[in-house]
């Protein structure tokens, strides 16, 4: 019984909003994205055509922690069974991964940086594995890279 | 201090190696954020909590790798690297390090 309430209530609401939130962060994401085209990221340790005059570089670090919603957790435990590609959480990781390099670009920036290189994506993960965790999904990034400034001329920058 | 996740610093040089520097910390919220997050777990999106969790704990153990160099008079750091682990839930542990140098300007290129 409890389930068959959590499946007709809980699945429709938390269809409806968690579509709508991820709806809302893919289109924030592409647009801050936009906004920091000419913006160099390289994951080499070389800096690329660094400038002469570029400021010190320096660490830029960020985080980000997104959760999967209960309906995708159900229909993913559905695939579970069939097997293949959850695309549900492809995206969940991919929104993850994409909001914290933003966030190091955007801080970067802030400080007159206009490239980064270096960059690393580490999975950082507080659920744990205690039982109960179990039932939530969750992605913890924790990205970082070394900012500088290169002289190279970007169109769009 | 400079910090940087790269094995040089451009326009600088290495003089001293002064060692390998660390720093780590495991952090928890408080049951009220956790129970937060869990019900923001039903309908998705960023749990701003444990985000905040993460930067604290990445602070936290930052400052005690710059402590570190800064004790072994050190004025850079360089190849810093982290690492994270699952204690126990809702708790983040990070782990920061890297190697402490002594960096010295490099005067006018001829």
């Amino acid at each position: 019984m409890d389930i068959l309430i959590q499946l007709i209530l809980l699945v429709p609401i938390a269809f409806l909003l968690g579509s709508l939130s991820e709806r809302r962060h893919l289109r924030n994401l592409e647009e801050r994205e936009k906004k920091c085209k000419g913006f160099k990221v390289t994951d080499t340790k070389i800096f690329h055509s660094i400038s002469l005059d570029s400021p010190t570089p320096k660490l830029f670090i960020g985080e980000v922690t997104v959760a999967s919603d209960y309906y995708k957790r159900f229909a993913g435990g559905l695939k579970n069974l069939f097997g293949g590609e959850i695309k549900s959480y492809s995206i969940l990781m991919q929104r993850a991964q994409r909001e914290a390099v933003l966030r190091i670009i955007e801080s970067a920036r802030g400080e007159g940086y206009n490239a980064i290189c270096n960059l690393r994506i580490e999975n950082a993960d507080i659920g744990g594995n205690a039982e109960y965790k179990k039932a939530s999904v969750m992605v913890s990034i924790i990205a970082y890279a070394t900012a500088y400034k290169t002289n190279e001329q970007n169109p769009e920058a | 201090m400079i910090i940087v996740n790269t094995e040089v610093i451009p326009g600088y040089k290495i003089v001293e190696l002064k060692g390998f520097v660390q720093g780590n910390t495991v952090r928890a919220k408080h049951a009220g954020r956790d129970i937060a997050a869990s019900l923001k777990n039903l309908v998705g999106g960023e749990l701003k909590g444990y985000t905040e969790l993460l930067t604290e704990a990445r602070r936290e153990a930052m400052e005690r790798m710059i402590a570190q160099a800064q004790q072994l008079g050190a004025n850079a750091i360089v190849n810093v690297r982290f690492c994270t682990s699952a204690v126990t839930a809702g708790a983040a542990e990070l782990y920061a390090y890297g190697t402490a140098v002594m960096v010295e300007k490099i005067e006018e290129l001829t």
